[in-house]
């Protein structure tokens, strides 16, 4: 029964722990998923603002540069008359007046209506160039101011440049400057430093206008496509990029130019190392949490055991005490039982005394004198079925036959003391044959011997060993064994075992030294024998054979014999 | 002195037999009853100086035949056998009128003792 004891506690030991384990970890994996999505979305948020914020404050600066810079040289042109302007110290001067103000300028030079430099400042070579050609030329005729996009012009370096028309004396004269773009460019770049991200200012055609990093080469088709017209700033996310990758553009200068700014949006190792405390604490809690839950789970098990334990052992003495109270009732109403044969051979005997007392003559005839000895005797036999009953086990009084399973009652005999057994580490092996067939007999007078017999074995060996027993049919009976492998009876006393009042156990109150010999009683009653086999050293065992058929009287009545 | 004349009530023959034998031997002449209704039948047809009575029997048990006895027999002393060891029915026998109360086993010479002076009572 203790191995079917133990995988009930199994599987509730797994119920336990799954249980703690869910409760544990659903939780928290929740939360680090929610709380890493958040983060995500944090950041994602973050960037974009970043992004939108930069891109304005970079569009206004670039157009705001640009914008000075035309201005400046239209002031400049519409207030010096072209006499001066054609005069190379007069451009220089300018020139050098507005590098040292605001910088970036390269050269500065003057063209006529027929696009040949009248005067040039600078550090090109340029003087027989012929611009009338060019679109720029024609463009600034007719809109009266020109800004180029970056391009490669003959100096064979990126520049862009910018001209503004003058109108004196009814012809037309061309101011042109050209523009640093590498202070463009630092300008652009200047606005991604802080924030992380690639900034820079395509054409229409898509090619780079700054310079951001060595991966970029002004004039090149950028790999980003140009954006559709819109307003503001625009910010999408750029598909299929891992990591994720959001690109801001605005277009500036009437349109002509876009600036472009594109970030990545920080990836799952980022963001994890983003906040180490919460992704340590997370992993630590998955960590702690199983082993955690295990201990948990086998603390509370070790408590319920306990508990069943002692409930257990509480409701056995609960029966233990019951079992007690109706021996107490039973006592008044037995010794009432017992009294009354008793005294009836109080009487017999007493007649019998008196009778002797007149011995000469014998007054009383020999029958009448073996009569009156035949009903002392009957009465001891009545008194003595009252004290079996009440030193033996019994459930039900009265010796009843029914159909037995000889098997089961055995099983429930040990059921009484199996917590004896594994107490003192005693095994207790069955060895039942399948084809014992049930017999009519008296269940609780078998097991009354059954009883007496395995607690005589386990008593035999004491501790650490084996009580083995065993039911199987032969010929006419249903055969039960009860081994032990105790120290063993000596010869000398095996003879003597089933004598009544003969014990070996010394120093015991209880023991009445009756047990075997009622279980002899018990088992002719019921028709069939009990024989012991022992070695010293070795063990003992005890066999009972049952008749497969019931004895003609029932079982339980007297045989007729005092012993 | 004459042999009293003794009844003697017990659901058990086997007990009265040879009490009621030994007793004769003594002195004291015994009838028999086996049951409450056997014993006041027998009073019914002749008298007895008293009746031993045994209090736990099937049917009407010793208490009751002794409120009977008591009550149309009043000349009669009553004792009252049991094999319980029960103070209670000792004190309700009393109460009830018995003359004396004892314990099975008997112990015959008490016994014969309680009888003559129940018998020297009434």
């Amino acid at each position: 029964m203790s191995r079917e004891a133990k995988s009930p506690y199994r599987r509730l030991a797994g119920q336990m722990l799954l249980v703690l384990l869910m409760f544990g970890l659903v939780p928290l994996v929740a939360m680090g998923l929610a709380g890493f999505a958040a983060q995500r979305t944090a950041s994602e948020t973050r960037t974009r603002t970043v992004l939108e914020a930069m891109v304005k404050n970079r569009r206004a600066t670039v157009e705001l540069f640009l914008e000075e810079k035309l201005r400046q040289l239209e002031l400049v042109a519409s207030a010096l008359p072209v006499t001066e302007l054609s005069r190379p110290e007069t451009l220089e001067s300018l020139r050098d007046q507005m590098q040292r103000e605001r910088g970036a300028i390269v050269d500065l030079g003057l063209i006529s209506g027929d696009g040949r430099h009248v005067a040039y400042v600078g550090p090109y070579n340029l003087q027989n160039l012929d611009y009338s050609a060019q679109p720029w030329f024609e463009q600034v005729m007719v809109h009266g101011s020109y800004e180029s996009d970056v391009f490669m012009g003959f100096r064979r370096f990126p520049h862009m440049v910018m001209a503004v028309k003058k109108r004196e004396g009814g012809r037309d004269w061309i101011l042109r400057a050209t523009i640093d773009t590498d202070q463009l460019s630092d300008l652009v770049r200047e606005g991604g430093l802080e924030s992380g991200a690639d900034v820079f200012i395509l054409n229409l055609a898509g090619e780079y206008q700054t310079r951001y990093s060595e991966a970029h080469r002004l004039m090149e088709r950028a790999d980003i496509a140009v954006p559709p017209l819109h307003s503001g700033v625009r910010i999408v996310e750029l598909a299929g990029e891992r990591p994720r990758e959001f690109v801001a553009t605005a277009w500036l200068r009437g349109n002509d130019w876009v600036l472009v700014a594109r970030q990545k949006v920080p990836g799952f190792v980022a963001l994890v190392t983003a906040s180490p405390v919460v992704t340590i604490g997370f992993l630590l809690g998955l960590l702690v949490m199983p082993p955690l839950s295990l201990l948990v789970a086998r603390h509370r098990l070790t408590q319920i055991r306990g508990l069943e334990m002692e409930r257990a052992a509480l409701y056995e003495s609960v029966a233990q005490s019951e079992k007690l109270a109706t021996i107490g009732r039973m006592a008044a109403s037995v010794a009432h039982e017992i009294n009354n044969p008793l005294a009836i051979i109080q009487e017999q005997v007493g007649v019998l005394t008196d009778e002797i007392a007149d011995c000469a003559g014998g007054a009383m005839p020999c029958d009448e004198l073996r009569q009156r000895l035949e009903k002392i005797n009957a009465q001891v036999q009545r008194g003595r079925k009252v004290t079996h009953r009440l030193l033996g086990f019994s459930r039900r009084i009265g010796p009843d036959v029914e159909p037995v399973d000889v098997a089961e009652a055995l099983n429930e005999t040990v059921a009484f003391l199996a917590k004896e057994a594994e107490a003192s580490r005693i095994t207790i092996v069955r060895q039942f044959a399948a084809d014992v067939p049930m017999i009519r007999s008296s269940l609780a007078q078998m097991q009354q011997v059954f009883l007496n017999l395995i607690n005589n074995a386990i008593e035999a060996v004491g501790h650490d060993g084996e009580v083995t027993l065993a039911v199987k049919r032969t010929d006419a009976t249903v055969e039960v064994t009860v081994a032990d492998n105790g120290p063993g009876i000596p010869d000398r006393e095996r003879n003597r075992i089933f004598e009544p009042f003969f014990t070996t156990k010394t120093g015991s109150t209880t023991n009445s030294g009756l047990g075997l010999a009622i279980c002899r009683e018990t088992m002719h009653g019921l028709g069939g024998e009990i024989t012991v086999e022992s070695e010293v050293g070795r063990g003992t065992t005890f066999t009972l054979r049952f008749p497969l058929e019931p004895p003609s009287e029932p079982p339980g009545a007297g045989r007729g014999r005092s012993r | 002195m004459p042999d009293l004349k003794v009844l003697l009530v017990d659901d058990e023959l086997e007990f009265l037999e040879p009490l009621s034998t030994r007793l004769a031997r003594r002195g004291v002449s015994c009838s028999m009853a086996t049951s409450g209704e056997d014993a006041l039948r027998a009073l019914a047809g002749r008298q007895f100086d008293c009746a031993v009575v045994d209090v736990k029997m099937p049917g009407m048990d010793g208490l009751e035949l002794l409120r009977r006895m008591r009550r149309d027999f009043p000349a009669m002393g009553v004792v009252l056998l049991t094999g319980h060891a029960s103070v209670e029915l000792g004190v309700q026998g009393m109460e009830l009128g018995a003359f004396d109360y004892l314990l099975k086993p008997l112990d015959l010479d008490e016994l014969l003792d309680v009888v003559r002076r129940a018998a020297l009572h009434t």
